[in-house]
């Protein structure tokens, strides 16, 4: 194998390989990446057994078609610190040489007949959608995914494409947020829970101003997604995902709305002073007033108001502020709406034209 | 007094029990050594109502077995009753066994002792003018006899096992067999203040403990001067419980748990359940693995806990195990604060609802030989109480008498050296920050005026056993109280719907887990709030500055006012000491300074 690389198309389409390798594994070669060089050009191609990935470039000049393994993290770091525009990687000896200015490396290249294949995939149900605003979907939803391993179901994010609606879900049982884009597709019901870390890799690969088109497929236990020449193949979760949809509240007795900006910088002033064991704000709603309160007893005490406009008859509910603040961040709107009954119940905020979060109080017994 | 007709000074007040009763109770342990013997027959002299208790050993009970006591004595009919088995004046019928609270109740003991040995009872009820003896060698019964004998019960037990020699060849030595048998006094001792206890071993007294002496004292005698010295009294009433006794401080911890000591209703019980309370208390103090030592008596009414679970009586069934683990735990709590001794004091003290007996002598009067009053000795106890001000709370703050800017050296950026009162210590600074963190965080926690709980939005289903499920669901109220609301969601499963707000990173299926990793009885409070306590631990453990951080003048002076104000000073939550101290007179002593010959003064 014999080839000459553009230096950043190459340091590109090796980057969104290059992390999915595991940093510890009883199957070492499990961390390198396979590289193909054809006549119509290289590929990279890397997996961990739960997810694999596929990068492509096409400014190369392939002399000598073949497949080379190279070690992930060390290829990845030495060609970041390449310089020249253009880097020529050769197989030598059972040695992988990257020759790139005045320097030449050569890496310890293991057999890649023993690399595991790619997995072949037939999707069930395809659907295509813009990939910046897939992103921006994940970006609302994610931040709410459960990060601890015991609660298998809802460790990632659910994809569930109905009614020509793909809709996003991330929930770690103490909130809930939900993203939807509405796709010109007839395809039927789809439905997956896809592990945080294959859309993690998928965002990092995707720049964020494509202006490219995801196309998502649905199989029975694997999900595929589709951007230009990137491909990204993973298992999916157990598809217990709770239903999302009986924990949106319907109905509310009061409904407010909230200047965005104003209210997180407030939110955050007030956070401050909860205590750092129970993190807990409460708001007070009466007439067009916002009271927000924290306490601790270490620290000391907060009080902010702020008007707002609602309907209803206001009451009060104390949140996890942290809970509330990372929505906001992610937040579309001027203004938030917010639908609560009372301090017991969930309260329904709507962030986005398509995006709603969902947050359950904290109360006494 | 008591109008019942199976009083002991009524005639044939000895019944042998029906075969329903005897099938009901569990099957006793056999008599096995010198130490069950001894076992027996004190408890039998208690439960006769005895004020004073001579045991006499011979060749560490081989040869001889006498305890002498001046009780009730045995009417002559019931003499004769003494030896058949199953023949006991405690209980007669089914229902009864709702209210033991006497120390025996199987009504075998002195037929198994008579099988084995040489036995012999001389007896003499107070009011009558002469007393009766019987013997019984090797389960052959003698006739009744008059005998002259003083008021009171004499039980010779001789040449134990002389019919079983393979038993009698597997009988310790002399030695070891009395040191058990001194501990079991001391252990029989501490509920009866009101009793004078003796023994006698080849002829040479080896433990005194006289009646009417307060529970420091008598615990100073029973079991050293060092408990007593480093223990707290306690006393914590809820209605009909009551709880007192002493609090080790953590330092006394040992490997071994005997003299992790508690008493319901005067009966020494190793229930898990109890003891987990208790040991609830200590954790955040103790290393893991260590035995906290303590001596608790909880009295409570007879009718809301069942003793009859256990053959050797060790462990216990509560009607409300909710409670009776509770005020465990609040006085193990109390105790560890240092508390207990002010507490005690100011509180009311007095003598209360028991019914004062006879101090010295002989009653006059048949006693309620029946238990019915729960708690056995007031008297003494009331005293012993009014006089716990004087014991030291648990070591006293060895950082609360430090001037406002204390001169210290620091070693390593980890320890502080510095002069306290009374002589100097060495500081570990991030075990000291650490316990000033937790208790910062744990005394927030408990100012709330409510548990606060973070809900869930979908609850936590979790499959566990049925005998979880089963303690879940009971002791649901009780879980709620702190913050955990469990829910039955049928199969062998539970839903979980909140959790603390305080664990609001955990688990729920992971916090449900911890919470059943006891066993199956006793409370669910403790262990509730244990996983509330655990994350204070490594809240505290990761904010507080590590080994090898530089600490500025300023911060290590804040460091030390903040430690003036710990209720726990000694230990890191984890257990690990915070501060080694060396007393000036520890120091006089290495450097000889005490003989005076070298005209230090
Ligand atoms: N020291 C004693 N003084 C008076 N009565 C006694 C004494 N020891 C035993 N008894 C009587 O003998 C009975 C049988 O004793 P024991 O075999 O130990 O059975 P239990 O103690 O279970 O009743 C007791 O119920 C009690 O009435
Ligand atoms: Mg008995
Ligand atoms: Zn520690």
């Amino acid at each position: 194998m014999k080839t000459l690389c553009d230096r950043q198309e190459l340091q590109d389409a090796f980057a969104v390989v290059s992390g999915i390798p595991p940093l510890k594994s009883t199957k070492p070669i499990l961390q390198n990446v396979l590289m193909r060089a054809a006549d119509d050009g290289v590929t990279f191609f890397a997996t961990d057994n739960e997810m694999s990935a596929r990068s492509a470039l096409s400014s190369v000049k392939v002399s000598e078609p073949g497949v080379i393994l190279l070690p992930a993290k060390e290829a990845a770091a030495l060609l970041r610190e390449l310089g020249d525009k253009t880097v020529a990687i050769q197989a030598k000896d059972g040695r992988c040489r990257i020759e790139c200015g005045g320097g030449a490396f050569d890496l310890l290249s293991p057999d890649a007949s023993e690399f595991p294949t790619e997995p072949s995939f037939t999707p069930e149900v395809e659907v295509e959608v813009a990939a910046k605003v897939f992103q921006a979907m994940q970006r609302m939803t994610s931040f709410a995914v459960a990060r601890e391993e015991t609660r298998y179901a809802i460790n990632g994010l659910l994809l569930d494409f109905v009614d020509g609606c793909l809709r996003m879900v991330g929930t770690d049982g103490r909130r809930l947020a939900l993203a939807y884009a509405n796709l010109p597709s007839n395809a039927q019901r789809a439905r997956a829970v896809v592990p945080l870390r294959a859309l993690q890799t998928l965002a990092k690969a995707v720049p964020g101003d494509n202006d490219e088109t995801l196309r998502i497929g649905f199989g029975k236990n694997q999900m595929r997604f589709t951007v230009g020449s990137i491909q990204l193949i993973s298992q999916l979760l157990e598809n217990r995902f709770p239903e999302y949809e009986q924990v949106i509240p319907k109905a509310a007795e009061s409904t407010i709305e909230i200047d965005r900006v104003e209210l997180e910088r407030n939110l955050r002033r007030v956070a401050i002073l909860a205590s750092d064991d129970v993190r807990m704000v409460r708001f007070k709603f009466s007439g067009n007033e916002l009271e927000m309160t924290a306490e601790s007893s270490n620290v000391g005490k907060a009080r902010q108001t702020m008007t707002v406009d609602m309907k209803g008859k206001g009451g009060s509910i104390a949140f996890n502020p942290d809970f509330l603040i990372d929505a906001l961040k992610v937040c579309e709107l001027d203004v938030v709406r917010m639908d609560m009954t009372d301090g017991s119940i969930p309260a329904k905020f709507t962030l986005g034209e398509s995006y709603c979060y969902v947050l359950m109080p904290i109360s006494g017994t | 007094m008591n109008a019942r007709d199976d009083s002991p000074n009524a005639a044939g007040s000895i019944r042998v029990l029906s075969a329903e009763v005897v099938n009901q109770i569990a099957a006793g342990e056999v008599i096995e050594r010198p130490f069950s013997v001894v076992k027996e027959l004190v408890e039998n002299s208690l439960d006769a109502g005895a004020l004073r208790i001579v045991v006499e050993l011979k060749d560490g009970g081989r040869e001889l077995i006498r305890v002498i006591d001046d009780g009730g004595g045995f009417a002559p009919q019931d003499l004769e009753l003494a030896f058949v088995s199953h023949a006991t004046s405690k209980l007669s019928v089914l229902a009864d066994l709702d209210h033991i609270a006497s120390l025996g109740f199987r009504g075998e003991a002195l037929a198994s002792i008579g099988s084995v040995s040489r036995a012999r009872i001389r007896s003499r009820r107070p009011l009558d003018p002469s007393g009766h003896e019987i013997g019984c060698d090797g389960g052959a019964i003698d006739e009744l006899r008059p005998s002259g004998v003083a008021p009171g019960t004499v039980v010779e037990v001789r040449d134990l096992f002389f019919n079983t020699p393979a038993r009698r060849r597997f009988l310790r030595g002399p030695e070891p067999e009395r040191a058990r048998i001194e501990e079991l006094l001391a252990r029989l001792s501490i509920p009866r203040l009101d009793v004078d206890f003796t023994l006698i071993a080849d002829g040479k007294e080896r433990l005194r403990l006289p009646a009417h002496e307060t529970l420091v004292e008598r615990a100073a005698r029973a079991f050293g001067p060092r408990l007593a010295d480093h223990a707290t009294a306690v006393e914590v009433r809820w209605d009909e419980y009551r709880v007192h006794g002493l609090v080790g401080s953590p330092d006394l911890a040992r490997r071994d748990a005997s003299l992790s000591l508690l008493w319901i209703n005067g009966r020494l019980t190793k229930d898990r359940g109890a003891v987990h309370a208790i040991k609830a208390a200590y954790k955040p103090f103790t290393m893991h693995g260590a035995q906290p030592v303590h001596l608790l008596l909880l009295a409570m009414p007879p009718s809301s806990v069942d003793v009859n679970v256990h053959p050797s009586k060790a462990e216990v069934r509560f009607l409300e195990p909710r409670r009776a683990c509770g005020i465990l735990h609040e006085a193990a709590t109390q105790g560890l604060r240092g508390h207990g001794a002010t507490a005690v004091a100011g509180g009311a003290v007095g003598v209360a609802e028991d019914k004062p007996r006879a101090v010295t002598g002989f009653p006059d009067l048949p006693r309620d030989l029946f238990g019915r009053t729960a708690s056995p000795s007031p008297p003494a106890f009331a005293r012993s109480v009014s006089e716990a001000r004087v014991v030291p709370a648990a070591a006293p703050n060895p950082f609360a008498r430090l001037t406002e800017r204390p001169r210290f050296l620091v070693v390593d950026d980890l320890y502080l050296v510095l002069e306290i009162e009374g002589g100097l210590c060495v500081v570990d600074q991030h075990a000291l920050h650490e316990r000033v963190l937790y208790e910062r965080l744990l005394r927030q926690h408990d100012a709330r005026d409510e548990v606060l709980v973070q809900r869930l939005l979908l609850p936590e289903i979790v499959e566990v056993t049925p005998t979880d499920k089963a303690w879940l669901l009971e002791h649901q109220d009780e879980l709620a109280a702190e913050g955990f609301l469990v829910d039955d969601f049928g199969g062998r499963a539970v839903a979980v719907h909140g959790i603390p707000a305080v664990l609001r990173k955990a688990s729920p299926k992971r916090l449900v887990e911890s919470l059943l990793a006891g066993d199956s009885e006793g409370s669910a409070r403790p262990r509730a709030r244990e996983a509330v306590v655990e994350r204070f631990h490594s809240m505290a453990c990761r904010a507080a500055v590590m080994a090898g951080d530089r600490l500025g003048e300023d911060e290590i002076t804040a460091l030390l006012a903040a430690a003036a104000t710990l209720d726990h000073p000694h230990n890191c939550p984890h257990g690990r000491p915070t501060v080694l101290r060396f007393s000036a007179v520890e120091l006089e002593r290495f450097f000889k300074r005490r003989t005076g010959s070298c005209g230090v003064g």
